[in-house]
C-alpha cells in the first residue's frame, strides 16, 4: 500500500517537474464561465478550443473554464450540442476572462461540427463509466403515471437496474442498493423516493443534469462503494421571470425562476403535491376517514455572482412523505438538504468550490387509541422516531497547469450523528421512554488527481484519496464473543466513550486510475481502476428496503465496505456525431459487505451489531451501449450481461449465492421520434431476467400454520420469471405562443399489461387452507395509463 | 407494529395496481425431514402431540405420519414422567383430571425414533386472563378493508413486573382452524416501553380477519398463551414466514429447530419444536 503511494506520487512530481521545464515561451491563459443565453444557466461540458488545432479545455461542472495559450492572436471556438457554435478571437498580452452566453438553437436536429476541437464527446474524455443524462432527455422518455422521473430514467443506462418495480432505490455493477452516493447539489440524499419507491424525489423542474458514474471514480469521489449519481439542480432564470408546472393524475408542479439581479443572480422554487388522499376524502368514512396519502417536496435554489471571481449558490431540497389513519396512526418520512456553495477564481488557473452542507433523513410513527378508545378504557399512544444527520465541508480546487495537464485536489470532512431510534410510550399517564443509544462518525478525506493529456491520442488522470473514518463517542461500544456463524453473537461487555472520544478509527488509502488512447478521433480505447470504502449502511432484508430501514455507520463490530473494480472499455464516436457506441467490461470484488443471520432483529434493537454477518461480494459484467443523438429519431439501446454473488459464512452452506438484485441480462431501448415541430413519439422497452429468489420445496404442518421450508439451505436457488415491460408516451405541443407554452403528454406504462413478478412466496389458500400455492405478486399488474398537463409561461 | 403498519401501507399503495396469482413452478423434490409439533400447555384435556414427515410445499396431500417414535414428556421440577401413546394419527397424553402444564416449571420431551434419540426443552411462563371481548359493526365503507361485519376485541392486561412474552390466535366457530395469529411483549411490540398495560389498540383489533370479518351468530374464539423469550422468537419467524409478500417481503429463511439429537453420532435431524405455554381463553358470539 505504502509503495503504491509513493510510487504515485514520484509519477506525479516527475509529470509536474517535466511540464515546468518545457514551459519556455510566454503563455497566458483565457477563463471564464460559459452560460446559456436564454436563461443563464452555467453550461457543463463546453468544448473551448483554438481553432484549427486539437488545443483544448471542457467547461467544469460549475460551467468554469481555463485554457492556458502561448501569447498571440487566437481564434476560440465554444461548441455545444444544441448551441449555436461561438467563436472569438483574443490578443493574449495577459491572462485574460472571458465569459461566454451561448444561444440554443431551436431544435436539436441540427449536427453541430466545429473543425479542430470537437464538443465533449465520451471518445474524447479521460473517464470510463460515466453516463450523462440532460433533464431534455429524460423529459422525451415514456413516463410512468406522466412523471417524469430521474431514478427511472437511470434505470435504462447500462449497468444498473433494480430489484422489481416500485423498489426503492437501484443496483449498479452489482452493488447494493445502499451503495450508490445520491448526491443532490453534492449534499447526500439518504432515501431517493416517495411512496415507497413509486417516485422520486427530485422534482424535474428543478433539475439541471445527471452524472452517473459507476467505475473509475476520480479521487473527488468517496463514501460509496458502487456509484455516484451526481445531481445538479437548475441555477434559476437570471434573464424573466419563468413559471414551469404540470397538472398530472398523481401530482401536480409548479416552479418560478426568477432573475434577483438580471445576468447577476437569480432563484428557483419548485414544489410537487400528491392528492390521491384529497380526490379519495368525499368517499370514504369510518376508519378510512381522515385517511393520510400523500408526498410533497420543495426544492430552491439561489445565487449571486458578486464579481467575476466570486459567485455564491444556496440551495434546499425538503420532503415528506404522509400516511395516516384519522387520528390514531401517523407515519412520514423524509429527507431535508441544506448547501451552500462558494466558486472563487484565485487566479485564471486556480479555481476553488467550496461546499458545505447539511442532511438529514428521518422518520416518525404514531399512534393513540384516543379516537377509538370506549369509556373506562385508558389512554394509550406511542411514538417513535428515528433520524440521520450529517454536516460535511468539501473544498476542491482546481489548478490548471497548461493546456494538457490539470490537478484536482482538495479535503473533505462529514461529521455524522445517528439517533437511531427512540420510543416513547404512555399509558395512563405513565410515560416511557426506550432509546437507543446515539451514534456519532466523523469521516475525512484528502485527494488528488492529475490530469495529463500528452497528446491527442494519450491521456492519463491518475491519483489517490487518503480516507479517515471515526467512529467516535458520546456512545456506546458493544463486545460480543465469537460463535458459530449465523448464530446470534453473545454479549459479553458494553464499553461507553465520552464526548469526541475514539472508539474505533479505520484508515485507508484509496488508488485511482483512468486512462486513454484513442486509435482515431473515432476510437478510443479506456482503462480504469478504483478502491472505494464506505461507512454508511443501510439495514434491510426485506426485498426492498423500507422507508424505516436505518442508516448505521462502521463500528468496532461493524466494518467498513472496501472494494475494487477494474474496468476495461471500447467507445467508438460516428464521423459526424450521428451516434456513438460502447463496450465496457467490469469486475469488482467487495470486502465487508453487510449480510444478516436469519430471522435478524433490525428494528429498536440496540444489540443489532449481533444479527449481522460481514460478506465478500464479486461482481462481474459486459456493458454495451449505443446511442444516437441527432436526427428525428433519437434514444439509445443498453444491454448489460452481469453476475452479482456473495459468500457469507454461515449463510447458504458458505457457498457464494447470488445477490437478490442478479439480472444475467438486462435491455433496454429507449426511443423517441418527432415528427412533428408538436408532435413526437417515445417508446421504452426493457427485457431483464428474473431476480433470484428463494424456493421452498418443504412444508411443515406445525400448529395449524404450513411452514415453508428450503431443505437445500442454499439462498437464491432459483430464478423469477424474466421481466419485460413496454411503454409509451406521446407528447402533444399546443401553439407555442411568444410566452405561453403548453404540452399535453400522454403515457400508457406496461403497454401489454404484463405481470411481472415482484416476489413469489408460499402460503395457504386463503378459502381452502389444505391448498398450498406459491404466489406471483405483480406491483403493477396492468396498463397504467397517465396524462400530464406541463406549461412554461 | 410498524412493519404491519408498512404492510398496510404497501398494500394500499401497491393496491392501485398490484395483484397476486396462483404460480405454477417447477422445483425439485428436496429432502423431507421428521417435524415435531409439540405444544404443551397448562389447560386440561387430551394434549397431543403429532410427528410427520414434511412434504414438497405444493403437495395437498396430507403429511405423512410417523407413527414408530416414542415420546416421553418429563417435568424436570418435579421429575414427572407422561408417556405420550400413538393413537389415531398423534401421540396423546390424557390430562383430563389433572392438567400437564405447571407455570414455573421446566419440561424436557425425549424422544426415541429409529435407534436414535431426541431432547427437546421449553418451560411455562405466567399468562393473565382475557378479561372480555367486545365486537362492533362496521358498514363497507366505514371499514379499513372495506369488508362489512362485525370486528371484534379483546381486553387483557399484561402481568407486572418482568419482561413476558405472549401469542394471541383467534379463532371462528370452533379451533379446528387458526384465524389470526399475533405476538406481543409486555401487552405491546416491543421489549422495555411498557409494563402492566392493557394489551395495545392494534393487538386486541388484532383477533378479527380483516378481509372476512365476523358475521352474526359467528363465535369468537381467543386464546392467549405464554412463551418463553427462544419460543417467541421461533413463532415470531414462523409469523413472518407464513405470511411473507408484499413490496417489502422477508426472505425466505428456514426456522431452526430446538431437538436436538443426542446419539453420538447420530445421523436424523427433526425440525419443528417442543413448545410449552400457560393458556387463557375465552369466547363470545356476535348477537344483534
Amino acid at each position: 500500500m505504502k509503495t503504491k503511494a509513493t510510487l504515485l506520487l514520484s509519477l506525479l512530481l516527475l509529470l509536474l517537474a517535466g511540464q515546468t521545464t518545457t514551459a519556455q515561451q510566454q503563455r497566458y491563459t483565457v477563463s471564464g464561465y460559459v452560460k446559456d443565453k436564454q436563461n443563464g444557466e452555467s453550461l457543463v461540458g463546453i468544448s473551448i478550443g483554438k481553432s484549427g488545432t486539437t488545443i483544448g479545455t471542457v467547461t467544469n461542472q460549475y460551467g468554469f473554464y481555463s485554457l492556458t495559450l502561448p501569447a498571440g492572436e487566437h481564434e476560440i471556438q465554444f461548441s455545444y450540442m444544441g448551441y449555436a457554435p461561438y467563436k472569438t478571437t483574443v490578443k493574449l498580452t495577459k491572462n485574460t476572462t472571458i465569459d461566454v452566453s451561448m444561444e440554443a438553437t431551436s431544435s436539436q436536429l441540427n449536427v453541430v461540427t466545429v473543425n479542430g476541437q470537437k464538443q465533449e464527446r465520451t471518445v474524447n474524455t479521460l473517464n470510463t463509466s460515466i453516463n450523462k443524462l440532460d433533464i431534455q432527455q429524460m423529459k422525451k422518455m415514456p413516463t410512468f403515471m406522466g412523471e417524469v422521473d430521474v431514478l427511472r430514467a437511470i434505470q435504462t443506462l447500462p449497468g444498473v437496474n433494480t430489484v422489481g418495480e416500485g423498489a426503492s432505490g437501484f443496483n449498479v455493477r452489482g452493488g447494493n442498493s445502499d451503495e450508490n452516493l445520491i448526491l443532490l447539489d453534492e449534499a447526500p440524499v439518504y432515501n431517493s423516493t416517495h411512496m415507497l419507491g413509486f417516485f422520486s424525489v427530485f422534482n424535474p423542474d428543478a433539475v439541471k443534469s445527471l452524472n452517473l458514474i459507476k467505475g473509475g471514480f476520480p479521487a473527488e469521489y468517496g463514501g460509496r462503494t458502487s456509484s455516484v449519481l451526481d445531481i445538479r439542480m437548475k441555477d434559476g432564470n437570471n434573464q424573466h421571470l419563468t413559471l414551469n408546472g404540470g397538472i398530472g393524475n398523481i401530482f401536480s408542479r409548479l416552479s418560478v425562476e426568477a432573475p434577483i439581479v438580471k445576468d447577476k443572480g437569480s432563484f428557483i422554487v419548485a414544489g410537487r403535491r400528491s392528492y390521491i388522499d384529497l380526490l379519495m376524502k368525499p368517499f370514504v368514512k369510518g376508519d378510512m376517514k381522515d385517511t393520510k396519502l400523500n408526498f410533497y417536496d420543495l426544492t430552491a435554489k439561489a445565487n449571486y455572482k458578486f464579481d467575476k471571481n466570486n459567485a455564491l449558490f444556496v440551495s434546499g431540497y425538503f420532503g415528506r412523505d404522509v400516511f395516516g389513519f384519522g387520528k390514531d396512526v401517523n407515519m412520514n418520512w423524509g429527507n431535508s438538504t441544506a448547501t451552500v456553495r462558494w466558486n472563487h477564481v484565485f487566479t485564471n488557473r486556480l479555481f476553488l468550490n467550496l461546499t458545505t452542507y447539511y442532511s438529514k433523513y428521518d422518520y416518525s410513527l404514531k399512534f393513540t387509541n384516543d379516537s377509538k378508545k370506549k369509556p373506562g378504557e385508558v389512554e394509550q399512544a406511542y411514538d417513535w422516531t428515528s433520524n440521520i444527520i450529517n454536516y460535511g465541508l468539501k473544498p476542491s480546487f482546481t489548478y490548471y497547469i497548461n493546456s494538457s495537464n490539470s490537478l484536482h485536489f482538495g479535503v473533505q470532512g462529514i461529521y455524522y450523528t445517528f439517533k437511531p431510534g427512540t420510543g416513547t410510550s404512555v399509558n395512563d399517564g405513565d410515560v416511557r421512554v426506550k432509546k437507543i443509544t446515539d451514534q456519532h462518525a466523523l469521516e475525512s478525506a484528502v485527494y488528488i488527481d492529475h490530469e495529463y493529456k500528452p497528446s491527442k491520442k494519450f491521456g492519463i488522470q491518475y491519483g489517490g484519496r487518503l480516507s479517515a473514518y471515526q467512529f467516535i463517542g458520546n456512545g456506546n461500544a458493544y463486545m460480543y464473543a465469537d460463535t458459530t456463524p449465523g448464530i446470534r453473537k453473545r454479549l459479553l461487555d458494553i464499553k461507553q466513550y465520552g464526548s469526541n472520544e475514539l472508539i474505533k478509527g479505520y484508515y485507508y488509502f484509496e488508488p485511482r486510475i483512468s486512462a486513454r488512447y484513442a486509435f482515431s478521433d473515432e476510437h478510443a480505447v479506456k482503462v480504469a481502476y478504483s478502491r472505494t470504502t464506505q461507512f454508511m449502511h443501510q439495514l434491510s432484508n426485506t426485498a426492498s428496503p423500507t422507508p424505516l430501514d436505518i442508516w448505521t455507520p462502521s463500528t468496532n463490530n461493524i466494518k467498513p465496505m472496501v472494494a475494487d473494480q477494474y474496468t476495461v472499455g471500447y467507445f467508438y464516436n460516428a464521423p459526424n456525431d450521428a451516434y456513438e457506441l460502447s463496450a465496457e467490461v467490469f469486475y469488482k470484488t467487495t470486502d465487508n459487505q453487510v449480510d444478516y443471520i436469519d430471522n435478524a432483529n433490525l428494528q429498536l434493537n440496540p444489540l443489532i451489531e449481533a444479527d449481522l454477518l460481514p460478506s465478500q461480494g464479486r461482481a462481474y459484467g459486459l456493458e454495451l451501449y449505443a446511442k444516437k443523438d441527432i436526427g428525428k429519431t433519437t434514444g439509445w439501446v443498453s444491454y448489460t450481461l452481469s453476475r452479482t454473488e456473495r459468500k457469507t459464512p454461515g449463510i447458504s452452506m458458505n457457498e457464494w449465492f447470488l445477490n437478490r438484485y442478479d439480472r444475467t441480462h438486462n435491455l433496454n431501448l429507449v426511443l423517441t421520434h418527432t415528427f412533428t415541430k408538436r408532435t413526437s413519439l417515445s417508446a421504452n422497452w426493457v427485457f431483464a431476467s428474473g431476480t433470484p429468489g428463494t424456493f421452498a420445496d418443504n412444508r411443515l404442518e406445525f400448529q395449524d400454520w404450513d411452514i415453508p421450508y428450503n431443505s437445500t439451505e442454499k439462498r437464491n436457488n432459483y430464478r423469477l420469471p424474466a421481466y419485460h415491460r413496454l411503454d409509451l408516451s406521446m407528447t402533444l405541443k399546443g401553439k407555442q405562443l411568444k410566452r405561453w407554452k403548453g404540452e399535453w403528454v400522454f403515457s400508457l406504462y406496461n403497454v401489454y399489461g404484463r405481470r411481472n413478478a415482484y416476489t413469489i412466496y408460499f402460503k395457504q389458500n386463503e378459502d381452502d387452507p389444505t391448498k398450498r400455492e406459491a404466489t406471483r405478486l405483480s406491483i403493477i399488474g396492468s396498463i397504467i395509463p397517465g396524462i400530464t398537463y406541463n406549461f412554461k409561461f | 407494529m410498524k412493519k404491519s403498519l408498512l404492510f398496510i401501507l404497501s398494500a394500499v399503495v401497491a393496491g392501485l395496481t398490484a395483484c397476486e396469482d396462483k404460480i405454477d413452478l417447477n422445483i425439485a423434490k428436496g429432502t423431507s425431514y421428521p417435524v415435531l409439533d409439540a405444544w404443551i400447555t397448562t389447560e386440561t384435556g387430551q394434549q397431543n402431540i403429532r410427528f410427520t414427515m414434511s412434504v414438497p410445499y405444493t403437495d395437498d396431500n396430507p403429511a405423512p405420519i410417523i407413527n414408530d417414535a416414542t415420546i416421553t414428556l418429563t417435568d424436570l421440577t418435579t421429575g414427572t414422567s407422561y408417556p405420550f401413546v400413538f393413537k389415531d394419527k398423534m401421540y396423546s397424553y390424557d390430562a383430563t383430571s389433572k392438567p400437564i402444564g405447571v407455570v414455573g416449571h421446566t419440561y424436557k420431551l425425549h424422544i426415541q425414533y429409529k435407534n436414535e434419540t431426541f431432547d427437546a426443552y421449553d418451560s411455562i411462563k405466567r399468562v393473565p386472563p382475557i378479561d372480555s371481548i367486545t365486537y362492533e359493526f362496521k358498514k363497507k365503507e366505514e371499514a379499513l378493508s372495506g369488508k362489512e361485519g362485525y370486528y371484534a376485541k379483546f381486553y387483557a392486561k399484561d402481568i407486572a413486573g418482568g419482561t413476558d412474552y405472549y401469542w394471541i390466535r383467534s379463532y371462528r366457530n370452533d379451533t379446528l382452524r387458526r384465524l389470526e395469529d399475533n405476538f406481543s411483549v409486555d401487552g405491546t411490540f416491543d421489549d422495555g416501553v411498557a409494563d402492566g398495560i392493557p394489551f395495545i389498540l392494534p393487538l386486541q383489533e388484532g383477533i378479527t380477519d380483516y378481509q372476512k370479518p365476523f358475521q352474526l351468530n359467528e363465535k369468537v374464539i381467543v386464546r392467549l398463551s405464554s412463551l418463553t423469550y427462544t419460543s417467541y422468537e421461533f413463532l415470531k419467524q414462523v409469523n413472518d414466514q407464513v405470511n411473507a409478500g408484499g413490496l417489502f417481503a422477508k426472505v425466505l429463511e428456514n426456522v431452526k429447530s430446538n431437538v436436538e439429537n443426542t446419539t453420538a453420532n447420530g445421523k436424523i435431524r427433526i425440525l419443528g419444536r417442543f413448545g410449552t405455554s400457560a393458556v387463557s381463553r375465552a369466547e363470545k358470539t356476535i348477537i344483534k
